[in-house]
């Protein structure tokens, strides 16, 4: 499982994957999952642009994961990537992992201390992924 | 998907063509091999027809068949073996590069500017080779052989005869059942007769006659009359034909080598993967025997043919080929599509009366038996995966075949009904293979019908494709049909669904396909209305993969390559390593060493995030291909290091040898050296000294281009002047280093490449500058010219900064240019046992230092600019002198005051004279060298190290002995503290390797807490233009604390009666020194004796010690204070006006030695002790008030300021007491006696002064003052002050006897003295009347009076004493108060003033006895 958060630009501001040592695939697939999102969002925010729905649902299967994304109003995109195996994961729980994620990044932006832009090093982001990668496994 | 070079619907009509079979006759055979080709290969080029063909269908419409390919082969060509088949494709696909330097184009998306190739010819390549070699299949006709062609040559004997075995032997062929390969799609094949003619070589009538014959014999649209090769071969290339076979015949023949580039990129494919596939799948090989003859001949003559890439149809004209052209015409319009038409009446006709019955009988027995198999069909059929087998002559295959015709003969419509309805068949006897055959082609006609009428059905390729991979799992074949499909779906702007498709089409077992599929999916993504650019990149990357497993390495390059555009620079950092990485490999293996070394470079430079082994394995892979690189360039400069990193702003350079240690006692000066750490106000400290002194030097003023002298030159430093190096003195560059992987890197052979231009400074300028030289070849190479020091073996850990410092060392003059750090760079070796050495590769890293940022004009604040920095570019001058100091018996911990002499040695240690050493220090109280005067013994320093640092003289206590003695002697002048000191040196200077040691003693500071004192030794060579060179010293010295003298100076009321006192005008003061021993540590001082006090001053001297004489013990325990008394008196050289400057030293020894206090060092220490009012202050703006304030006092300048000073210069005294003293400390069972002495500055009478200087609370927060500070007030004297200006004094005696009974008035004479204390004139008025009013006065029963005048005016000169002889006159014995008489007094000159009361003197009682 894997979390991941890019900003406005695509850029990576936080990635964290369990197990470690395939983390260069998860890389692509996020990655590639972007253009899904950005596909989702164009095509969202044309029809309803006031009331958009922030979660984006599952973005596409591939053999072995299923790849999740979220967009924020602030075109922040959150994508969390779970092994497809993994049964217990409904649509739900993962819209609310999400919605915990979203919370705890907008308390990462709240700290006057970081520089927008920069990857996050936060230590209670951090733990509130690790929690989450955790119960899901 | 990329563009192709055809449109969807050219494309699919070239795929899907009417073959045409050749069977050839030997002779014929040889006709065509005159021109290098076969008989089929002859006609290949013209198979395409350019005029409409016309055929009628069932229902007698015409169809119209436009741009009809037919092909043709020689009826024994071989379907190819499935590795053969790949060998075929990987070599098209590689033998297909993109074409270098056309511009890509760019695709633009969000904020992506990709540069894409446009199209793909390899991929197109790709396709129309592998639909070449599609196999010959039973569940479709489309490919299988509509006609065949016998060809025989006119020259034959029996032509006629030929005609008939070649017809035989097609026969046996397609009806013997031996041969399994050639298919036929009909079993009577339309036999097409062709009489081949050389008209060059051949009998022309009998040609004619011949084919007249074959007409009557096969009918004149079955046969044909060809005549070729028009001329001789032997004609030559005079004549340039075009040839239009190269481009197919390149294509066709498999085994023909097609570059040799693309021969050794397919030598090297060999995939392990493909090995084991060499079984058929489902096509028999044909039986090795030859079909006949003419293929041994064939083969034969093939040879020579394709291993010389000759040119083809030498023997043929234009007018050969439009004869050729015809024929193809003629049997196409003649004999071929007549030939299909009539088949597909034929089919109709046969499917039509099939149809009502078999269609209800069919349906009716698979009802009643339960969907079971009709019996017929059954027996014949043969189970395989894919559902079961028809025979040849099912009803289902006719309708397929007629379907197929149709298809052939672009009539879509009929097709894609007989497709439908065939596939309804097959569906319904669940013969798998079958249906999705014609599915494929149903979706294929109906997309190719014109007009559309239906949409194209997607989904049945879908299902054909789904059908053939999973229920026949004939990979070909779903290949084939996801092709189409694609290209359709592309046609039709569906890009996702063509790219989920082809993504879906890639697999295990080929990895060429996947690669093509993949890279086509890639471009869908990018083509896609709203471009997925990471998606593209993704699937570049996987693609790339596949290219580099199928061994097409450039195809694999460029993949990764275009990719790599998305990835870069975006944060995804693994994946760019990753990508880095493989395209650095293979750039290597395609030798293009460069772009490896740039990529690998790029992993390397960047802060990776990798693990260590991952970080480790890049780096070898990447010392390894730097190292075949280096080896094979025969280039001189050396290339670049990406590692370690190099600080090149931090970079430090210093001039000059390395710092000795001390030796044994000697201790050398700290000067200037790497480790220490710039410290910006310590710079600016040693900054000021050199100005001081060097402004002394120059007599006062300071040079205008004077700069400090830098030794060390770092990011701090203003590096805009090329730094002075001296010949034969060293420079070290400190270079730092940063390891920024996880693994320790190994440098070896570390040194600094320079360039040097020699310039001789003796000469006049202007002469030619020499030539550059560069030690870049060979780094020791020029050592007689600059030695470069070579650090053999350097390591850096993990992630580690790490300086280094490389020497170099110049031997002669110029100029020289430090560029940049030459090093081998390799990994450092793991001790696992292996013996192999680290591979080391030589590179450099260049040291550009930028300057400071320009910030000053308008120009240089909008735009970013840097100036120069000269930090390495030193200028090498000719030799200069070099000083050594070294310190000898240097304490560190002194007691306050304390007293120690020390030893300095200097030592020139250059071949150059020295001259006009001097030493600025920031603490100038604190040493002396001693002044000139004093005799200069230079006693070894251990031979003095018991005797005391003073001078003594052997005296009992008694009146202080005096000596007068001149500031400037001790090179003090004026009020200024002398920082600058010049060194007494023996012949003015030091000459080469020449040593001097001198005393030096030192007074601890009267701080108690740790000092840092700077020493500044500042020296010039003996020529005259040379710069001065300086060397510094920072030493520290810990005080601790001592004795605290504490002073008060009193007006004494008694005047001095001794004869030698009243002439002084009875100046007279008493002085009490309290002495307190305030030293804490309990470390070995047991106590602490007074030897000693002196004054100095330059109008007062102590005289006589007036302490109790029981009370003469000096000594002071820990915490014990003593007490001690003396009497000062004006000096008595007051007037001489030259003798003002000058200051009597008075020494008031306390023992049996007298120190003398006016020598060295105890006066040296007392001019340098500094002004302790000044001292006490913080800020220098509130000393330099302090200042002017006390100087207004001091002169009695102007008329108002006047009263006041001279009023004021009545309580003032300015006398400096000494105390001298000897501590005892017993040190590790040694007594050792400390010496010392203590200032203590006197300025008010009254006032107490301190030695110890009174902590005051630090004025951190100093209130900004905006308004400009009030003026003092005119400081009027006080009536304290001013009660002061006379002191007076009753002289009588004490009792007095008079015989009362006789006479009853008593007269007693009273002397009046007055002392004018002034240096003004003063009116006294003296009044006798007044009484005393006070209450306690009253009760003084006895009363007197005054006899006489009882006022009196005088007028006082500065310093006058005067006496007034009174009469007191008493009536009775008694004790009386003469202290009555009051004195006014008031300064002359200041008449508004009123008379001030003076303080009266103590109550004078006399006693008068009666007798």
């Amino acid at each position: 499982m894997s979390v991941i958060t890019a900003d406005l630009r695509n850029y990576p501001l936080y990635i964290r994957s369990v197990p470690t040592q395939n983390e260069l695939k998860f890389h692509y697939t996020v990655h590639t999952s972007l253009d899904v999102v950005e596909e989702k969002v164009s095509a969202v925010g044309k029809a309803l642009p006031d009331q958009r729905e922030l979660y984006l649902g599952l973005l596409y299967p591939t053999e072995d994961y299923k790849v999740y994304g979220y967009v924020t109003n602030s075109k922040v995109k959150f994508v969390i990537v779970v092994d497809s195996s993994n049964t217990s994961l409904r649509d739900n729980e993962i819209r609310s992992m999400f919605r915990k994620l979203h919370s705890s990044f907008t308390d990462v932006m709240c700290n006057p201390f970081y520089n927008p832009g920069d990857t996050i090093q936060s230590k209670s982001f951090d733990s509130i992924v690790s929690a989450m990668m955790v119960q899901s496994s | 998907m990329a563009q192709c070079a055809q449109s969807v619907q050219e494309f699919v009509q070239d795929s899907f063509v009417p073959t045409v079979a050749v069977l050839c006759s030997a002779d014929a055979e040889r006709v065509t091999r005159r021109n290098n080709l076969s008989f089929p290969e002859l006609l290949r080029p013209f198979c395409r027809l350019t005029s409409e063909g016309h055929l009628r269908d069932p229902n007698n419409l015409v169809v119209v068949v436009k741009g009809l390919r037919i092909s043709v082969t020689g009826v024994n060509t071989q379907p190819l073996q499935p590795g053969e088949v790949r060998k075929l494709l990987s070599q098209a696909v590689s033998g297909c590069q993109p074409p270098e330097g056309l511009p890509a184009n760019v695709v633009t998306a969000g904020d992506y500017d990709l540069n894409i190739s446009a199209t793909t010819p390899w991929f197109e390549a790709y396709r129309e080779n592998f639909l070449q070699s599609m196999p010959a299949s039973d569940h479709e006709f489309l490919n299988h052989y509509l006609a065949c062609m016998l060809v025989v040559s006119s020259r034959e004997a029996a032509p006629t005869e030929q005609f008939q075995r070649l017809s035989q032997e097609q026969h046996r062929v397609q009806h013997s059942g031996e041969y399994t390969h050639p298919k036929w799609f009909i079993p009577n094949t339309l036999k097409y007769y062709v009489l081949l003619h050389d008209i060059s070589d051949g009998d022309e009538q009998r040609a004619d006659s011949v084919y007249e014959d074959m007409k009557q014999r096969y009918g004149t649209q079955c046969c044909y009359l060809l005549k070729i090769n028009s001329r001789a071969a032997a004609a030559g290339p005079a004549e340039q034909m075009p040839d239009p076979w190269s481009q197919y015949l390149q294509k066709s023949r498999a085994q023909s080598p097609v570059s040799p580039a693309v021969l050794s990129d397919a030598l090297s494919e060999s995939h392990p993967l493909e090995l084991d596939q060499t079984s058929n799948l489902g096509y028999p090989g044909n039986p090795s025997v030859a079909v006949n003859s003419i293929d041994t001949s064939r083969k034969q003559g093939g040879l020579p043919a394709s291993s010389t890439p000759v040119a083809h149809g030498a023997c043929l004209t234009l007018n050969d080929h439009d004869r050729i052209r015809q024929f193809i015409q003629e049997f196409t319009f003649r004999g071929l599509l007549p030939h299909i038409e009539k088949n597909i009446r034929q089919l109709n006709d046969q499917l039509v009366s099939r149809k009502g019955l078999s269609r209800s009988l069919f349906s009716a027995t698979k009802k009643w038996f339960g969907g079971g198999k009709v019996p017929e069909k059954s027996i014949a059929e043969l189970k395989n995966t894919a559902g079961l087998l028809y025979p040849p002559e099912a009803p289902e295959l006719q309708i397929r075949k007629m379907a197929d015709l149709c298809f052939l003969v672009q009539h879509y419509e009929l097709a894609y009904s007989c497709y439908h309805t065939a596939k309804k068949d097959f569906l319904s006897d669940q013969a798998m293979l079958y249906a999705a055959g014609a599915l494929e082609m149903a979706a294929m006609s109906a997309f190719l019908q014109s007009g559309a009428p239906r949409p194209y059905p997607a989904h049945y390729m879908e299902t054909a494709i789904q059908t053939y991979r999973d229920v026949c799992k004939n990979m070909v074949l779903a290949e084939r049909c996801a092709l189409f499909s694609a290209e359709v779906l592309k046609s039709q702007v569906k890009y996702s669904e063509a790219a989920a498709l082809l993504i879906k089409m890639t697999s295990e077992d080929s990895d060429l396909r996947s690669a093509l599929l993949l890279e086509q999916a890639a471009h869908c993504f990018i083509n896609m209305r709203s471009p997925m650019v990471r998606k593209f990149a993704f699937h570049m990357i996987l693609s790339g993969h596949r290219f580099s497993k199928a061994g097409q390495k450039r195809h694999a390059l460029r993949c990764y390559c275009q990719a790599m555009q998305v990835y870069k620079g975006k944060g995804w950092t693994l994946a760019e390593d990753h990508i880095n990485f493989t395209i650095g490999r293979q750039s290597f293996t395609l030798r293009q060493p460069e772009n490896a070394i740039a990529a690998f470079r790029h992993i390397l430079i960047n802060d990776s995030k990798q693990v260590a082994t991952q970080q480790s394995a890049f780096l070898r892979e990447y010392l390894y291909v730097y190292k075949s690189v280096s080896q094979s360039s025969s280039d001189v400069t050396l290339p670049q290091l990406p590692l370690p990193c190099l600080h090149s702003a931090q970079t430090r350079v210093f001039f000059g040898h390395e710092r000795r240690l001390a030796e044994g006692e000697k201790q050398a000066a700290t000067h200037v050296w790497l480790d220490q750490e710039y410290d910006g106000e310590q710079a600016q400290l040693w900054a000021e000294l050199e100005e001081q002194v060097v402004g002394v030097a120059n007599k006062g003023s300071v040079p205008i281009g004077f700069q400090p002298t830098q030794y060390c030159l770092s990011c701090h430093t203003d590096n805009l002047r090329y730094p002075l190096a001296v010949v034969e003195e060293p420079i070290i560059v400190e270079v730092v280093f940063r390891n920024p992987l996880k693994v320790p890197l190994a440098l070896a052979e570390l040194s600094l490449l320079w360039k040097f231009t020699p310039k001789d400074f003796s000469r006049p300028p202007g002469g030619v500058p020499g030539e550059a030289l560069s030690n870049e070849k060979e780094v020791t190479a020029l050592n007689d010219i600059i030695s470069t020091e070579v650090i053999p073996e350097f390591t850096i850990g993990p992630e580690e900064t790490k300086v280094a410092r490389l020497q170099l060392l110049p031997h002669k003059t110029g100029e020289l240019q430090v560029l940049s750090v030459l090093y081998s760079l390799g990994t450092v070796e793991e001790d696992n046992g292996t013996t192999s050495r680290p591979t080391f590769v030589r590179g450099r890293q260049d040291l550009e230092i930028q300057g400071p940022r320009l910030n000053t004009t308008k120009e240089e604040k909008t735009s970013v600019r840097h100036g120069p920095d000269h930090r390495l570019d030193p200028v090498i001058t000719p030799p200069m002198p070099l000083l050594e100091v070294f310190f000898i018996n240097f304490p560190t911990g002194l007691l306050c005051g304390e007293i120690r002499k020390a030893w300095v040695e200097f030592v020139n240690v250059s071949a150059v004279p020295l001259t006009g050493l001097r030493v600025a220090s920031t603490h100038p109280e604190f040493f002396t060298f001693g002044c000139a005067a004093s005799d200069l013994t230079p006693v070894t320093p251990t031979a003095s190290e018991h005797c005391s640092a003073y001078k003594t003289m052997a005296t009992p206590p008694s009146v202080a002995a005096t000596m007068l003695v001149s500031p400037a002697m001790f090179g003090v002048s004026g009020d200024d503290r002398p920082t600058v000191a010049e060194i007494p040196l023996v012949g003015g200077g030091l000459g080469p390797g020449e040593a001097l040691q001198i005393p030096l003693w030192l007074r601890g500071p009267d701080r108690e807490g740790v000092h840092e004192i700077n020493f500044l030794f500042y020296y010039e060579s003996v020529e005259k233009n040379a710069n001065h060179r300086v060397l510094r010293h920072k030493a520290f010295i810990c005080a601790s604390r001592s004795l605290s003298v504490r002073a008060t100076a009193c007006h004494s009321n008694t005047l001095p009666r001794r004869g030698g006192a009243e002439e002084e005008g009875g100046s007279s003061m008493l002085v009490f020194v309290d002495v307190e021993n305030i030293n804490t540590s309990e470390a070995g001082v047991r106590e602490f004796h007074i030897v000693q006090v002196s004054s100095s001053s330059r109008q007062w001297r102590l005289h006589t010690c007036i302490n109790p004489t029981g009370d003469r013990d000096s000594r002071l325990a820990s915490r014990e204070r003593g007490k001690l008394c003396f009497r000062a008196t004006r000096c008595r050289t007051q007037e001489g006006e030259t003798h003002a400057r000058k200051y009597t030293f008075a020494d008031l020894n306390l023992g049996n030695e007298q120190i003398v206090s006016s020598t060295t060092p105890c006066a040296d220490f007392f001019f340098r002790r500094g002004s302790p009012s000044e001292a006490q202050k913080g800020g220098v703006s509130v000393g330099g008030a302090n200042h002017t304030r006390r100087q207004s006092l001091t002169p009695a300048g102007g008329a108002d300021d006047g009263v006041t000073g001279v009023v004021q210069k009545c309580s003032e005294v300015e006398l400096n007491i000494i105390v001298l003293w000897k501590a005892y400390v017993v040190e590790d069972n040694k007594q050792l006696i400390l010496e010392g002495q203590l200032h203590v500055a006197l300025q008010t009478v009254g006032k107490e002064a301190c030695s110890v200087p009174q902590k005051e609370e630090a004025q951190e927060m100093v209130l900004l003052k905006f308004k400009p500070d009030q003026p003092p007030p005119v400081s009027r004297p006080t009536l304290e002050q001013l009660s002061r200006l006379i002191k007076t004094c009753l002289h009588y005696p004490e009792s007095y006897d008079h015989p009362f009974p006789q006479k009853s008035l008593c007269m007693v004479p009273v002397t009046l003295t007055l002392s004018n204390c002034s240096l003004a004139q003063v009116d006294v008025i003296i009044d006798l009347r007044h009484k005393t009013t006070s209450p306690e006065s009253l009760e003084v029963h006895g009363t007197f009076t005054w006899l006489g005048q009882t006022q009196y005016k005088l007028q006082l000169r500065p310093h006058e004493v005067q006496r007034l002889v009174l009469k007191a006159c008493f009536f009775q014995a008694g004790v009386y108060n003469l202290g009555t008489p009051r004195v006014f007094a008031k300064m002359a000159q200041a008449g508004t003033m009123c008379e001030t009361s003076q303080q009266s003197s103590m109550p004078a009682l006399i006693v008068i006895n009666s007798v």
